[in-house]
C-alpha cells in the first residue's frame, strides 16, 4: 500500500467509513507512526471545522413571491399532464377499436356487394376461392368454401405508431 | 361549515399528510418552514443565486408531485434536501455537457492523489465568532471547483456516505475519496491564508 492509499484510508477512518479489521489495523499503526498520527489529527481538525459550518442564508425573494412561483408551476404542470393524458387516451381508443371496426365494416360491405351485384362471377361458387383486399393499415384475405358453406377472413392489422406517440402514451 | 385547519401550528407529519391528500395550504406551510434551508443547500452547491432559487422552486414542485413516495424513512426536510441536491447535480452535469469543461478536467484529481498531500493545520480562532468562521469557510468553498465543492457539501453538510455520493455523481468510491481529500486540503490551505491575512493566526 503506497502513501497516498494510506492517506485515503486515514481519511476513511476519520469519516467513520473504515470499519472492522482494516480500521483496527490502521488504528494500531497510528499508535506507532507519529507522522501518520499527526496527519490523522490535522484531518480530524479540518473535519471538525467544517462540520455544520454551512452559512445560513435567506431566500433572496419574498416568501409570498416564492410560493406564488411554486404554485403556478404546480398548476401549470398539472394542466399539462391533463392535456397530454386526454389526446393520448383518445388516440389509443381510436387505434384500438375504430380502425379495425372500420376495416371489418369495409370488408363486409365488399363481400355483400360482390354477392348481390354480380352473382355470375367467373369463379364457380362451388369451388374454393380467395379474395384479397389491401388498404394502407389493413390487410384482409378471405377464403370461401361453398362445400363447407364457410368463409374464413384473415385480418392483418399492424399498428404503426410514431415514436413520439408512443412516448406520449408512456408519459 | 368545517373549521379550517390551523396550519401554522400544525406538526410537520400532519402537514405532510394533509398535503398528500391534496391540501395546497398545508404544502404552502411546509414551503414556508423549509424554503431557506432548501435554498441554502442549492446555493452551497451552485454558488449562483438565480440558479439556486430556480432549482429550489423546481425541488418544491417535484416534492409536491412525489409526495406519495414520501413514507417518513427520513425527515421531510432531509427528503426535500435530497431532491434539491439531485436537481443541482443534474444541473451541473448539464452545464458540463454544455461547456465541455476542459479547465476543470485538468484540475480534476481522479487517479492517485499528489505524492504528498499535506493537510494544513487550521485552528479555529478564539474570538472569531461562529458566524465569522462560517463566512470564511463559505468564501473558501466558493473557490473550489464544482466537483470538489459538491463532494464536500454532500459529505459534510448533506451527510451522505461515500457510496451514495459515488452513485449520485456517477463515479467510483475511490474518486469520491480522492476528491474529498483534495477538497479538504484546499479548504485547509484557503482558510489558513484568510485567517493569516486577517491577522487571526500567525
Amino acid at each position: 500500500m503506497n502513501e497516498n492509499e494510506i492517506q485515503l484510508k486515514v481519511q476513511a477512518l476519520v469519516d467513520g467509513e473504515l470499519t472492522g479489521r482494516e480500521a483496527e489495523e490502521l488504528r494500531d499503526r497510528l499508535e506507532t507512526d507519529a507522522g501518520l498520527k499527526e496527519f490523522y489529527e490535522r484531518l480530524t481538525a479540518v473535519r471538525e471545522l467544517m462540520a455544520g459550518a454551512e452559512l445560513p442564508r435567506t431566500l433572496p425573494e419574498s416568501g409570498d413571491f416564492h410560493w406564488s412561483q411554486i404554485s403556478k408551476a404546480i398548476e401549470c404542470e398539472e394542466r399539462q399532464a391533463k392535456h397530454m393524458a386526454r389526446p393520448a387516451s383518445g388516440a389509443n381508443w381510436l387505434l384500438r377499436w375504430v380502425f379495425p371496426l372500420a376495416g371489418i365494416a369495409c370488408l363486409m360491405l365488399l363481400l355483400t356487394l360482390q354477392q348481390t351485384r354480380n352473382p355470375n362471377l367467373s369463379i364457380p361458387l362451388g369451388s374454393d376461392h380467395e379474395l384479397e383486399l389491401s388498404i394502407d393499415d389493413l390487410d384482409v384475405m378471405t377464403f370461401n368454401t361453398g362445400d363447407d358453406n364457410m368463409s374464413v377472413v384473415w385480418l392483418d392489422y399492424t399498428i404503426n405508431l410514431q415514436q413520439d406517440e408512443i412516448d406520449l402514451w408512456l408519459d | 361549515m368545517p373549521e379550517e385547519p390551523a396550519y401554522s401550528s400544525a406538526e410537520e407529519p400532519q402537514l405532510v399528510e394533509w398535503a398528500k391528500s391534496g391540501d395546497m395550504q398545508a404544502f404552502e406551510e411546509l414551503v414556508a418552514r423549509y424554503r431557506d434551508r432548501i435554498y441554502v443547500r442549492a446555493y452551497s452547491i451552485m454558488r449562483n443565486e438565480t440558479l439556486a432559487v430556480d432549482l429550489s422552486q423546481n425541488a418544491w414542485v417535484k416534492a409536491w408531485q412525489r409526495l406519495d413516495q414520501f413514507h417518513g424513512e427520513a425527515s421531510f426536510p432531509t427528503w426535500l434536501s435530497r431532491i434539491v441536491t439531485n436537481l443541482c447535480l443534474d444541473e451541473l452535469r448539464r452545464q458540463k455537457r454544455a461547456r465541455m469543461d476542459s479547465i476543470e478536467a485538468m484540475e480534476e484529481t481522479t487517479g492517485p492523489v499528489e505524492n504528498r498531500m499535506e493537510v494544513e493545520t487550521v485552528d479555529p480562532v478564539e474570538g472569531l465568532s461562529r458566524r465569522e468562521l462560517r463566512e470564511r469557510i463559505d468564501a473558501a468553498l466558493a473557490k473550489l471547483s464544482d466537483k470538489h465543492r459538491t463532494v464536500i457539501v454532500l459529505y459534510e453538510f448533506e451527510q451522505i456516505e461515500y457510496r451514495e455520493i459515488a452513485e449520485k455523481m456517477g463515479t467510483s468510491i475511490g474518486t469520491v475519496m480522492s476528491r474529498l481529500f483534495y477538497a479538504r486540503k484546499r479548504m485547509a490551505s484557503l482558510l489558513k491564508e484568510t485567517l493569516k491575512r486577517d491577522g487571526l493566526i500567525e
